[in-house]
């Protein structure tokens, strides 16, 4: 029997998350190695979060009778990390791309997943702004998805 | 009032000799969604009227908080451009209730984080009526909210 549209919609969002926590997994691997000190213990801190987020979403993903996506060997990362400050800089892009993920989750229309996609997305948002030292006002929303509509712009409040 | 989406089109009411709304009956009732929007944008407001106080009260802290206040005023902008008004109807432009400040700076940095948790904890209970790209913004939002919340707690503990 074919599954509902609302299921594979959801499907989608858990594996979309799960390929951004293997990617993160892998990515903190080379941030890792070029970071010392209190930076490298943050990092490792964070790859383990990944690790059981990515440990997690595959239980959810067997849950609903799908192989969740495997890891990929390698990754083509988004910039070359040649020092620390590259490596803190991947650190953010890495937990970026953890949060963009989880977002997807929030459009489903099962609730249950929607409020742990929310959920799921703030300790990333939390990492990245610690990693890039500032916070920004939409985590994971791509720039075409926020505009200011039939008011055009405002002055601040 | 509407709230805003990207598959609905502004609804236009019209005379007509069929059966339709009555004109004389005066406006709708707002729908739940559109009750949660403007909600979030009285909480935004409120929020706004909370940092701006305080870093008037307290300049010395308007470093630390400029950029939280921005990103507030941000949020609040995005949550205004869902709502379509009839014309010659606007959304309230200010926080309706003054808050007073708290009487020192740790007290209102403790304060604000305080609004700030609350601010996440109602933007998530927003998620289940809202349409999907209008949860997307909410839950956005609340990470948003989520980091001032740890910004605070490292001026507070730092």
């Amino acid at each position: 029997m074919p599954k509902m549209p609302s299921v594979k919609a959801e499907l989608q969002a858990l594996q979309a998350a799960l390929a951004a926590e293997h990617a993160a997994v892998y990515g903190y691997g080379v941030a890792g190695a070029m970071l010392t000190g209190a930076d490298s213990a943050a990092a490792r801190g964070d790859w383990e979060s990944h690790m059981t987020a990515r440990d997690t979403l595959q239980a959810m993903i067997s849950k609903l009778g799908a192989a969740p996506v495997a890891a990929s060997a390698a990754y083509q990362l988004p910039l070359t990390v040649h020092d620390a400050r590259s490596a803190r800089r991947l650190a953010a892009v890495l937990e970026d791309g953890v949060t963009r993920a989880y977002l997807g989750l929030v459009a489903v229309t099962d609730r249950t997943l929607r409020t742990f996609g929310a959920l799921a997305m703030q300790e990333p948002t939390k990492r990245a702004a610690s990693w890039r030292g500032s916070t920004v006002a939409f985590p994971g929303m791509p720039a075409a998805a926020l505009s200011l509509g039939r008011q055009g712009a405002r002055a601040p409040e | 009032m509407l709230a805003a989406s990207t598959t609905t089109l502004p609804l236009v009411l019209g005379l007509s000799a069929c059966a339709g709304p009555n004109p004389l009956a005066g406006p709708p009732p707002l729908s739940a969604d559109v009750r949660a929007l403007l909600a979030a944008v009285t909480a935004e407001q409120q929020l706004i009227y909370l940092y701006k106080r305080t870093m008037a009260v307290y300049s010395a802290l308007t470093p630390a908080l400029g950029t939280l206040l921005a990103e507030h005023q941000a949020h609040l902008a995005q949550l205004r451009a869902r709502i379509i008004e009839p014309p010659g109807k606007t959304v309230p432009a200010a926080a309706p209730s003054r808050q007073p400040i708290a009487g020192a700076p740790t007290a209102a940095l403790a304060r604000l984080r305080t609004a700030e948790q609350a601010a996440v904890t109602a933007q998530l209970r927003r998620l289940a009526g809202a349409s999907p790209s209008l949860a997307q913004l909410y839950a956005s939002i609340a990470a948003s909210e989520a980091t001032h919340v740890t910004v605070l707690d490292g001026r507070l503990h730092g």
